[in-house]
């Protein structure tokens, strides 16, 4: 019993003189283990009598739970001390630069476009693809512009032959969907178009356009209004408001252009987005669409508008030169 | 177009300040483009629509005001100038003998013309000057300052000649002969083609129809006698002549957006008002007016409930029949319902909905209240292959490249597709000439506008060849994904193989059948043994080293070109899931020596072929050759995932490598 005794005193003298946790582990296995001292007294219990074997047994056990709670506490005071110098040792200056990961950037034009698509998707109007390449007759006969109307000359648009030319307004859907699809309606699409313009700051010869209409009984320019706004709220903020002018083009009448206004973005001033209006009932008639029982609105807009005034660009061309330092400015 | 606050206010009497009046003229449709401080007073810029000529005066802007702002009244002025009553009609028979005039166009609707004589035409009174110094123009003489004043106060454009520089005193008003020359005013040289319009006199032209005045014709300093000419010229034909000729003035301005043809007289009779007052001259009676036929409009049936419904908000009938009528329509009520018939300086008033417009805009747009439509929703957003197109674009992102927008009007460029290009027919300049008929030239640019190296680029967009027009995706990848990092990673760099790895996830992404192939035609562009395509969509691999070395382009760029239409992007079918079984892999390396000439996808075949369903996955993690390797060979390493139903032993997972070993070895493989 007495060696049971002074071996608890050893090891629990080196659990205190213990400074390191591998110490701790080196004396858990020297003593403590299924190998190690104490453990290796029970095997001498064989020789006591048979009296005190139980009594003998109780003591190894009893010391050994001891020790290993002894163990234990150490162990943990211990591992706080190290760890506490390992995570000074690792201590990162996480000032340093990050590393990017590889996932790419999308340009900040299909960032606009999708933004558009989404909003426009949750209102229930359904995208629709149009050739860039377009018809003369889609372009302008369709859309109710009498023969000889300015924007037909070629120094403003850029012809390939003398029935086709690079659409100049994204308005030429209409046509094309007004041909498939019967009452009602809801369309919008967004694409490239073209004039043939000189190119600085504010003016390019390619350009993107979102353009959007409805037909259906008993559409009005509240309903135009209406859209607008929350158009206008998704993409601005929610505070945007809706304003009217009256204005021309001859695919709608009444025909507006349409100016938004937000205290964040541009402090309460009215910012011109783009034309809309009542489609006009020469239009929907030219396609059979009955246009005392339905009616329907129009509104189009430059999609490179939206992001020149939420972010202030002011120079056109940045969008198509593709310059990186440009680009990864927005994500 | 500008005016003075007081050219306003000669017009219209309203408590309105200048800055109000501006934004009721912008919201009224005639938008301010700014209001300018000149000399202390007010000079109001105000831009005129296309299609609303009967603006371009300062009694068109006051019947603006006047209809839209309820407490201004009309001054005596705005009344006397928009009387149908003219003056009484006086002889013209002094008039008829010194002057005579023909008409040989029907570009010309109406011609009238008055004489004065014993004019001396000196300076213009102080407050006329100072007048049209307001609105930018300069003061020339006591005749032209006159003209150009009552046009600006009416609208009607009026030219003034000198009587005694018009041979014959004879005026005919004719198309141009072909080649035909006339210097105009500014003293340039013209030469007209038959689509123009001229004043002539018995000989020679002497003005230019609506647009200007001839150097020998126009009143001078020694002008005595003046003839006076108040017209009407069609509108497309003075804004046809004005364009070819590239002369923009006032009154090619009033005229090509339409001038009204019943104003002619009422000019005439306020510049001969002005001009008595101004100066001692002998006024010839009568005015001689050739006026052949009087445009007649129609009445439109315009119907209250109608109304109401187009604009969204409620106007009363009473209200609707007051607006049309203070803007000078006919207007015949019926119940709820009008018959309206325009006035003679509104062309633009043709049907019920440009009348709803009117109603509209001058009960005010500010009024319309928000609402959403209600009624059937299609589900919206994109469908079909926008979709598909716009996944696509996703899944590239997330491979790491970059998205770039380039133009698609184009020089030829050796990148250029195989297909005959489109050409547009009046360039800005030959850079910009053809529409591109590959996404390639323009990723090649982005890559060299941006360092040329560790790019990974690509667009979506239309592509075009004669007869077709069609959605192509371009890759262009070249150098280190990611930025190099002061962390020390390993970093991936561009191949054949990760650009391999980007077509085949863009294909995945729309879960579309698609098989990568040696090409059936070397493409020119590409490396010749570096290549390979997507049958009926495109091709892909690494640039071939000339075109690089040509474009000053490393050498190791990998490009891709796929067409991305409907027929391309057709889905397969969806796969039955797979079980995930619940026992633990088995993993057994393979590493053989292969001739080279034996290719991956026969090595890939055997493999699964002896393996059978065990086979869960396998992955090349090795290929050496060099040192210690016979020429011709190389020595490959495979990994073989085995899993099945139930725990593989040792020996089981061993007969399967021994299996594939064997199947290697009829391929003429040696095991390492």
């Amino acid at each position: 019993m007495n060696e049971v005794h002074s071996l608890e005193a050893v090891v629990k003298d080196a659990i205190a003189q213990a400074n390191t946790t591998s110490e701790l582990r080196a004396i858990e296995h020297q003593y403590l283990g299924k190998s190690g001292e104490l453990t290796g007294l029970m095997r001498g219990i064989g020789k006591l009598p048979p009296e005190e074997k139980p009594k003998f047994g109780a003591a190894v056990n009893e010391a050994k739970a001891r020790l290993e709670s002894e163990l234990l506490s150490r162990f943990a005071t211990l591992k706080k001390t190290e760890q506490a110098s390992q995570f000074e040792r690792e201590r990162l200056d996480i000032t340093m630069p990050s590393r990017q990961t590889t996932a790419g950037r999308e340009h900040v034009l299909q960032q606009t476009i999708n933004k558009i698509k989404r909003v426009m998707g949750s209102m229930g109007f359904v995208y629709h693809e149009g050739p860039e390449l377009e018809q003369f007759r889609y372009n302008f006969d369709v859309l109710n512009y009498p023969p000889d109307h300015p924007a037909m000359d070629a120094q403003d648009t850029f012809y390939v032959s003398d029935d086709l030319l690079l659409r100049t307004q994204c308005t030429a859907f209409q046509g094309r969907v007004f041909e498939k699809l019967k009452p009602p309606m809801r369309c919008f699409t967004v694409g490239r178009t073209y004039r043939n313009e000189a190119v600085d700051r504010t003016h390019s010869h390619t350009f993107h356009q979102i353009d959007v209409f409805m037909v259906d009984e008993g559409i009005s320019m509240a309903h135009l209004k209406g859209t607008l706004g929350a158009f206008a709220g998704q993409m601005f903020g929610p505070d945007a408001k809706v304003r009217f002018r009256p204005d021309f083009f001859p695919f709608v009448e009444p025909g507006v252009d349409y100016a938004i206004s937000t205290e964040r973005l541009f402090g309460g001033k009215w910012v011109e987005l783009g034309g809309a209006g009542m489609i006009h009932p020469n239009i929907l008639e030219s396609f059979g669409i009955d246009s005392e029982r339905y009616t329907g609105f129009a509104f189009g807009l430059g999609v490179e508008r939206i992001p020149m005034m939420a972010y202030g660009i002011d120079d056109l061309r940045n969008f198509l030169e593709n310059d990186m330092r440009f680009l990864e400015q927005f994500s | 177009m500008k005016l003075t606050e007081s050219m306003i206010r000669d017009m219209v009497m309203t408590d309105l300040n200048a800055a109000e009046i501006g934004d009721l003229l912008t919201m009224t449709g005639f938008e301010i483009e700014e209001i300018l401080e000149v000399e202390g007073e007010p000079v109001l810029d105000i831009n005129i629509m296309a299609n609303r000529g009967d603006g371009a005066s300062s009694v068109g802007i006051a019947r603006e005001i006047l209809a839209k702002d309820k407490t201004s009244h009309p001054t005596e002025l705005y009344k006397k100038l928009t009387s149908n009553l003219h003056t009484i009609e006086e002889s013209t028979n002094t008039l008829s003998q010194l002057i005579s005039i023909e008409i040989n166009t029907p570009d010309c609707t109406r011609y009238a013309c008055k004489c004065y004589e014993g004019i001396e035409n000196g300076d213009s009174p102080g407050w006329l000057k100072s007048r049209l110094e307001k609105i930018g123009q300069r003061p020339i003489s006591l005749l032209v300052d006159i003209a150009n004043y009552v046009m600006i106060e009416t609208g009607q454009p009026l030219h003034t000649f000198d009587l005694d520089t018009i041979n014959d005193r004879r005026i005919i008003v004719r198309q141009a002969n072909p080649g035909e020359k006339m210097n105009t005013l500014d003293g340039i040289e013209r030469t007209f083609n038959s689509e123009n319009m001229l004043i002539c006199d018995a000989n020679s032209p002497v003005a230019v129809a609506g647009v200007m005045g001839g150097e020998t014709s126009e009143a001078t300093a020694s002008t005595k006698r003046c003839l006076l000419e108040s017209a009407h010229f069609d509108h497309q034909s003075v804004r046809k002549t004005r364009k070819q000729l590239g002369l923009h003035t006032d009154a090619s301005y009033r005229f090509e957006r339409y001038v009204d043809p019943e104003g002619a007289i009422r000019a005439i009779n306020r510049f001969t008002e002005l001009l008595e007052q101004a100066t001692n001259c002998n006024t010839i009676p009568g005015i001689l007016d050739i006026y052949p036929i009087k445009p007649v409009r129609n009445s439109v049936h315009v119907r209250t409930d109608r109304t109401c419904q187009i604009l969204g908000m409620e106007v009363t009938a009473d209200l609707i029949q007051q607006y049309l009528s203070d803007l000078g329509s006919i207007v015949v009520r019926t119940g709820e319902n009008f018959d309206v018939t325009p006035p003679s300086w509104r062309i633009d008033l043709v049907k019920e909905n440009d009348y709803i417009e009117e109603v509209g805009r001058v009960h005010g747009y500010e009024k319309i209240p928000e609402l959403l439509p209600i009624g059937s929703t299609p589900i919206g957003g994109t469908h079909g292959s926008e979709a598909k197109i716009d996944r696509i674009r996703e899944e590239l992102l997330r491979c790491g490249l970059n998205q770039i927008i380039s133009h698609s009007l184009r020089d030829s460029h050796p990148l250029d597709a195989d297909t005959k290009r489109v050409r547009v027919l009046q360039p800005h300049s030959p850079e910009m000439a053809l529409l591109r008929n590959s996404m390639l030239p323009g990723l090649a640019e982005a890559c060299l506008k941006n360092g040329g190296n560790d790019i990974h680029l690509f667009e979506v967009g239309k592509v075009f060849s004669q007869g077709s027009e069609v959605i192509q995706l371009g890759i262009l990848s070249i150098g280190n994904f990611g930025t190099k990092s002061w962390e020390n990673c390993t970093d991936q760099v561009a191949s054949f193989y990760s650009l391999k790895g980007i077509v085949e996830r863009t294909f995945q992404s729309v879960n579309c059948d698609f098989k990568i192939t040696a090409p059936q035609h070397l493409d020119p562009r590409f490396h010749p043994s570096r290549q390979a395509s997507i049958a009926g969509s495109g091709i892909f691999g690494q640039i071939h080293p000339d075109i690089a070395e040509e474009l000053n382009l490393p050498e190791a760029i990998v490009i891709a070109e796929f067409e991305l239409s409907e027929q391309v992007l057709v889905a397969s079918s969806v796969g039955k899931y797979k079980q995930v079984h619940r026992y633990p892999a088995t993993k057994r390396d393979i590493a053989i020596l292969i001739s080279k000439e034996i290719n991956y996808e026969q090595i890939e075949s055997a493999i699964c072929n002896a393996c059978g369903d065990v086979l869960e996955k396998h992955q090349l993690f090795d290929v050496y050759e060099g040192k210690g390797i016979d020429p011709g060979y190389h020595s490959i390493g495979i990994a073989l995932q085995l899993r099945k139903q139930g725990t593989f032993t040792d020996e089981e997972a061993n007969q399967v490598r021994d299996c594939v070993v064997s199947a290697l070895e009829l391929l003429g493989a040696k095991l390492r």
